[in-house]
């Protein structure tokens, strides 16, 4: 039984807010999702292919435990959950109170489609005369005012852009099902009162909002306005304010006496803008200036009409808000360098420029010019463009558009089947993340992508052939120009659109740039607790990242909710319990859907009733009409409770929606989900042929044919139906952490915090790992805070038990049930049982001989200087030159990865030695500067502050030869193209991060380490904490190289991921699930080796394979390499589909 | 000591003045963001004729290389055009900072700039006696103070041509009415200090 301990609100539906919505929602809270666009999916809607598979697998994200509570099919297309409310085109108007009881208010845009009915037929389109520009291809093709938002949604539901439409009325008359309705007959109750002393502004002012259906009286004085309000309710005044005798003002002032509900926007000119302003405060509730235009009134009109209807509703009641509100994207055209957007018709921008590779967009996915349909066989794409730009006030770095570009070169060269040449014009080739670098090296040497080192400076358009000549200087110095077929500009990363609004409304502090500004520390809360950000809401996230905050947001939420005392629980779900089915004969109802009456014409009943009943499963056939609406659906519970059937058929259309209303029926009705099938009779075709054709004899018996096979395929399978009910598996309740750094001990707490017994062990005589050495990070934050923090709070904490000078020996067991053998220094080994099991080993500085380290004292690492600093051995002050020196064995193989920390551990130290002693000479010698995000404002400090940065390549590494007394450095530098030499007082090698994480421990609980030793996540965009076998997690630096607070991050999210297992006394297996039927199993082990998902093992003792039904997803692989047949799949057995298939084929005979 | 040093370049002895040095300083903050993107030499139209490329240039004035960028014609080249100003991406006064280290070699009376300080001299000398340029006047200045008889000689087909173009006006240098010279005046005060 499923227990709802709390509600939270999540705003926002892109990636992030879909992640954090799961994950409450698989913990048990109760969600609400909103989204101001009328789609979920966000900006990834738009985006088809994400490296680095180069596809898509936003469906990974979906719950794999319990999973038959959410929709199991493409997550593009749609997303529900049995704890999930979603709200599409709807706006977080307040919010009040506090947390773990918050009450908000929403404000949702009127639908004048109604979406349960319908049909997606699209001959409201062929009649719409309004084209504007569609925004879900970027602008780069046209739509009508009544469109898809998605082409790709299911079920996919036709809205109208009101501020194109010009309400003509065509689609209203031609709609089959009487779906639209434009003149909502609900704003005729909402009277406006138009006051003003000019007959023509009333005439126009009533005609403007008549159009729009609101219900308008008018009068020439305040005098008479007020004899208007005496007779008759009204809901809005506007009113002038200069009128002669009674003014605006005063009238207001009078008509709040009488009613103090009446809400008032006051008109006026310029020159009383400060009266309109005193009217607010006084109790007006807007205003507006003269003159204005109907553009201007009915935005503002409708808005308020909006929020007084929205303000009627009760707000609802939230324990906490998690805003994953994301981006927006840089207009190039708004810069101050546009190199010729939005003038030149072949410069785009990174997401148009994804739309053009996309099925779904302008071209269908073919690479032609928009312009000409001239075929894309050379591309440009330049980098930084509304990024790293101060100019601008951009000093950041948007951090996702390096990958962003050479992810499009790579995706638009494999459709071009080669035969396109992809140029990438960058200044630092931003590769930070894990397996970026690679990605990235075998663009360059395996595809052809060119990477050129260089800032264009101009684009030139030769208006005949379209072409654009792209212009630079090349490193060496030398002028370059080359003509491209289009040029794509990697825009950056914007906070999105309403990020202030909100920002006011929630108290939450925006940085510099207009980015949300989380605690330090954390990415996720603000200073206002039960508020958290979620995604790359607080600025500059790429996929993996958000989905991970995502988490951590949904962690902080929660945490909120649980400290709030689960005050507002809303009621359990009475669950009827299941019949026991197991001994009576199959019993089918079949509901067929008529679609609106639509089909009764057309279908004879009479042969489909006799021919279904042929079957004596076959119990009642009825005929309904919209089984998708809520009177019907009502109409088919009511004939179940009647008749009594022991499983249910039902015809109808898109099957997948009816995954969650089945579960509902099967609870109302006590009958196993997995006896209640849904069919796809393709009504919609078939209703949308009805309209343009008449059908002759001959087709109207096709069509009955098509229909009785197809009822008959569902009776097939349902009749095979295993009515057995769901299978549970026992969780144990506790969690174990290995490992007691930041990440480990957060991580910890985390689950302990909600109630959860926690066992941490840590291998050292203490517990804070890498914090013990480090001192400060880049943005002055001392470390020292917060691990005592963290110590003080793990010590305190009465679940969790810490086990130091510990290490895991030996580890067995899955999901909901691990044992794992800990040894402990003089004590005895012990036992530990756990439910989940999170990998928390972290990471340390990689040990190195390159560049002669170990010879001299002058030549140290990064973490050794951290710790000379800090132990005042080294005294900047008397020094006179220092060289650092960046990707130290790192970014080249065997260790082929970036580490992310240490440019920014070198720009600390270089800013802090310039702060003690000015005069010291700081050379940093780097190979790309990896300031993602806000750090690249440091980078620019360190600039200023008079930091020499020197680059160099691999082809030509600096040479460090230790002398006497000092340490000499040679290094080409690139630019002035000549040798250097450098006599250093000390040498600074960055020679990044390897982790701890032992295979054997990664191995001993089904988890797989990478390459480089880091844990290997089952998707690293989609399900980046987790592990491909269920209840193992990781975080911290064993998951990958990170500062602190992303370590946190990763931490929260790893806890947020157990806590979804945790949080239930037992897991429900899947509908569909895997069984071997151990008479028939030769015990070969194949299925072990094909499943995917660890869900299965040999038991040596009992001799059999067992399968854990709560992690089999149910995907068939071990049925199809078992030689005996031995491996089933419930719900898709042998004979089963050869019934199947012979109904289906007996109907078209 | 300035710890770092090209070896390819012998070291030239110091040519540059001392208080160079001090002015370097100022013009080094000027251009320190510089993140070395290039889009000023990209941009420069009169680059091709530069020794060291602006991003050379700048390179070098970070690294304090004086004698490097005051043995480079690259400054003196600039036609302020403010192109590099214009499209650079971190905002830096590129265009000024050439001015600033024209006026270093103005003021310090470097060697390898003789010639353009005279010329530029010997152009607002002219313009200080009459409001504008007087052609005659301003190239007599500018061969005088050349001291060197020949050089009259190398122009003189150019300027026979413009002669019979009437481009170039005859009259005789004089002092004029300097209405201009109380503004001179005015800033030489200001320059000194």
């Amino acid at each position: 039984m499923k227990k709802k301990i709390g509600k939270a609100l999540v705003v926002g539906a892109g990636i992030s807010g879909i992640r954090a919505a799961l994950d409450l929602a698989e913990f048990g809270y109760g969600v609400t999702l909103v989204d101001r666009s009328p789609h979920i999916g966000g900006v990834l809607s738009q985006l088809d292919y994400q490296f680095p598979t180069d596809r898509c697998g936003m469906c990974k994200m979906l719950p794999m435990v319990d999973r038959d509570t959410s929709s199991q099919y493409c997550l593009r297309k749609g997303l529900f959950h049995e704890n999930i409310e979603i709200r599409l085109s709807t706006e977080l108007v307040s919010v009040e109170g506090e947390p773990g009881n918050f009450q908000v208010s929403l404000r949702q845009a009127p639908n004048l489609v109604d979406p349960a009915r319908c049909i997606g037929c699209g001959e409201c389109v062929k009649v719409c005369p309004v084209e504007v520009l569609d925004s879900f291809n970027a602008g780069l093709s046209g739509r009508k005012a009544i469109y898809l938002p998605v082409p790709h949604a299911i079920p996919n539901a036709y809205i109208i852009d009101t501020n194109a439409c010009s309400r003509c009325g065509e689609c209203e008359a031609i709609c089959p099902t009487g779906a639209i309705k434009l003149l909502e007959e609900v704003r005729k109750d909402f009277r406006i009162l138009v006051v003003d002393d000019e007959l023509i502004m009333r005439d126009s002012l009533k005609a403007w909002l008549e159009d729009e259906g609101f219900a308008v009286d008018m009068a020439a004085s305040g005098p008479e306005a007020l004899n208007h309000l005496s007779k008759q309710a009204y809901e809005l005044m506007l009113a002038d304010i200069k009128m002669p005798g009674m003014d605006g003002v005063e009238l207001l002032q009078k008509a709040k006496e009488v009613f103090p509900d009446l809400s008032v926007v006051m008109m006026t000119a310029y020159a009383t803008v400060e009266t309109a302003v005193e009217a607010m405060k006084i109790g007006a509730l807007d205003y507006l200036l003269k003159p204005f235009d109907p553009d201007t009134l009915i935005p503002m009109i409708i808005r308020t009409y909006q929020d007084l209807e929205a303000s009627k509703e009760p707000p609802m009641e939230v324990g906490a808000l998690v805003l994953c509100g994301g981006t927006s994207y840089f207009d190039p055209a708004e810069g101050k360098n546009t190199y010729g957007y939005g003038l030149y018709p072949n410069v785009v921008t990174s997401l148009e420029f994804e739309r053009i590779l996309s099925g779904t967009g302008p071209n269908q996915g073919r690479l032609v010019r928009l312009s000409d349909g001239k075929p894309l066989r050379k591309v440009a794409w330049l980098q930084c463009v509304g990024s790293r730009d101060i100019k601008i006030d951009a000093d950041y770095c948007s951090s996702i558009c390096c990958m962003h570009a050479i992810k499009e070169a790579l995706v638009a060269k494999e459709r071009a089947g080669g035969a396109l040449e992809a140029a990438i014009f960058y200044m630092d080739m931003r590769t930070f993340g894990k397996s970026f670098q690679r990605y990235r090296d075998r663009a360059e040497t395996e595809h052809d992508v060119r990477f050129e080192k260089g800032r264009v400076h101009s684009i030139l358009y030769d208006e005949n052939s379209g072409d654009l000549m792209v212009r630079h200087v090349d490193y060496s110095g030398t002028y370059r120009e080359e003509i491209f077929d289009m040029v794509v500009l990697s825009v950056g990363q914007r906070p999105a659109l309403g990020t202030t609004a909100l920002a006011e409304m929630v108290e939450m502090p925006l940085n510099q740039w207009g980015f949300g500004q989380t605690e330090p520390f954390s990415l996720t809360r603000i200073h206002k607790e039960g508020i958290v950000l979620g995604g790359s809401f607080s600025g500059l996230k790429d996929i993996s990242e958000s989905v991970i905050q995502a988490s951590a947001a949904a962690l902080s939420a929660s945490r909120a909710i649980h400290a709030g005392g689960g005050s507002l629980t809303p009621e359990p779900t009475p669950e009827a319990p299941l019949f026991d089915i197991s001994q009576e004969p199959p019993k089918v109802m079949i509901a067929v859907c008529t679609c609106g009456d639509l089909l009764s014409k057309l279908l004879d009943t009479q042969r489909l009733v006799r021919n279904l009943k042929v079957d004596p499963a076959v119990d009642q056939v009825d005929f309904l009409e919209q089984t998708c609406t809520v009177t019907g659906w009502e109409n088919l519970i009511e004939r179940v409770e009647k008749h009594t059937p022991n499983r249910i058929l039902i015809g109808s259309c898109l099957p997948d929606v009816y995954a969650k209303k089945i579960r509902e029926l099967g609870r109302r009705v006590g009958l196993n989900p997995v006896l209640i099938e849904v069919v796809d009779l393709m009504l919609m075709a078939r209703v949308s042929n009805l309209k343009s054709e008449t059908l002759s004899a001959d087709e109207i018996s096709k069509i009955n044919s098509d229909v009785l096979a197809i009822l008959g395929t569902g009776l097939a399978r349902l009749k095979w139906a295993d009515p057995d009910p769901v299978s549970y598996e026992k969780i144990l309740q506790q969690a174990l952490v290995v490992g007691g750094g930041i990440a480990g001990m957060s991580s910890a707490l985390a689950i302990a915090d909600h109630g959860f017994q926690v066992d941490l062990i840590e291998q050292e005589e203490m517990l804070g790992g890498n914090l013990n050495w480090l001192q400060r990070t880049l943005d002055g934050n001392t470390t020292k805070s917060i691990l005592d923090e963290t110590l003080l709070k793990v010590e305190k904490h009465p679940l969790i038990r810490v086990h130091t000078h510990s290490r895991v020996r030996a580890s067995h067991g899955q999901v909901g049930r691990f044992y794992t053998t800990v040894e402990a220094k003089e004590k005895d080994a012990f036992t530990l049982k756990h439910g989940v099991t999170i990998l928390a080993a972290g990471g340390v500085e990689a040990v190195t001989t390159s560049y002669n380290y170990g010879t001299s004292e002058a030549i140290v690492t990064q973490k050794e200087l951290e710790k000379k600093i800090h132990a005042n051995t080294i005294d900047p002050s008397r020094l006179e030159s220092i060289v650092m020196i960046q990707c130290v064995d790192s970014r080249q193989e065997p260790r082929n990865y970036c580490s992310r920390i240490c440019c920014t551990t070198a720009l600390k130290h270089a800013l802090n030695f310039k702060e003690i002693n000015p005069e010291i000479n700081v050379y940093i010698l780097y190979r790309d500067m990896m300031t993602y995000g806000f750090t690249e404002s440091y980078y620019t400090k360190a600039r200023k502050a008079g930091v020499i940065f020197i680059r160099y390549d691999l082809a030509e590494k600096p040479r460090v030869t230790p002398m006497d007394g000092s340490v000499r450095v040679t290094a080409v530098e690139p630019i002035i193209r000549q040798k250097v030499q450098i006599d250093a007082d000390l040498v600074v090698l960055a020679t990044g991060i390897v982790p701890r994480l032992p295979k054997d421990l990664a191995e001993s609980y089904g988890a797989t380490v990478d390459r480089d030793g880091f844990f290997e996540a089952a998707e690293s965009k989609w399900r980046p904490v987790d592990s491909l076998k269920e209840g193992i997690f990781a975080c911290g630096l064993a998951h990958s190289p990170r500062n602190i607070t992303e370590s946190i991050a990763t931490a929260e999210a790893a806890a947020q991921r157990a806590l979804r297992i945790l949080s239930h006394e037992r897991m429900p297996a899947g509908k569909v699930v895997a069984e071997v039927r151990h008479s028939l199993c030769s015990l070969c082990e194949r299925c072990i080796e094909a499943c995917p998902y660890g869900a299965r093992r040999v038991d040596l003792e009992l001799e059999k394979v067992l399968v854990s039904p709560a992690m089999c997803q149910g995907c068939g692989s071990c049925a199809t390499v078992c030689p005996n047949s031995a491996s089933t799949l419930a719900g898709f057995l042998d004979q089963q589909m050869f019934d199947v298939i012979d109904s289906a084929l007996e109907g078209t005979a | 000591m300035n710890p770092t040093e090209k070896i390819e370049i012998e070291k030239v002895s110091s040519t540059v003045p001392e208080p160079v040095i001090d002015s370097l300083a100022t013009i080094r903050d000027m251009v320190s963001a510089c993140i070395q993107c290039g889009t000023c030499t990209g941009s420069c139209p009169n680059a091709f004729a530069m020794d060291l490329t602006p991003r050379q240039l700048w390179y070098n004035v970070l690294m304090g290389e004086k004698e490097t960028i005051f043995h480079s014609k690259t400054f003196s080249l600039c036609s302020v055009c403010y192109f590099c100003t214009l499209r650079c991406p971190r905002g830096l006064p590129l265009t000024e900072t050439m001015s600033a280290l024209k006026q270093i070699a103005a003021k310090e009376n470097l060697a390898p700039y003789k010639k353009s300080i005279r010329f530029y001299k010997s152009f607002m000398e002219s313009v200080r006696r009459h409001g504008r340029v007087r052609e005659m006047e301003f190239m007599t200045l500018y061969f005088l103070s050349m001291k060197n008889p020949f050089i009259p000689l190398q122009f003189a087909p150019l300027g026979m041509k413009l002669m019979g173009k009437g481009k170039v006006s005859f009259e005789i240098p004089s002092k004029g009415s300097g209405p201009l010279e109380s503004i001179f005046r005015k800033v030489e005060a200001l320059e000194q200090k």
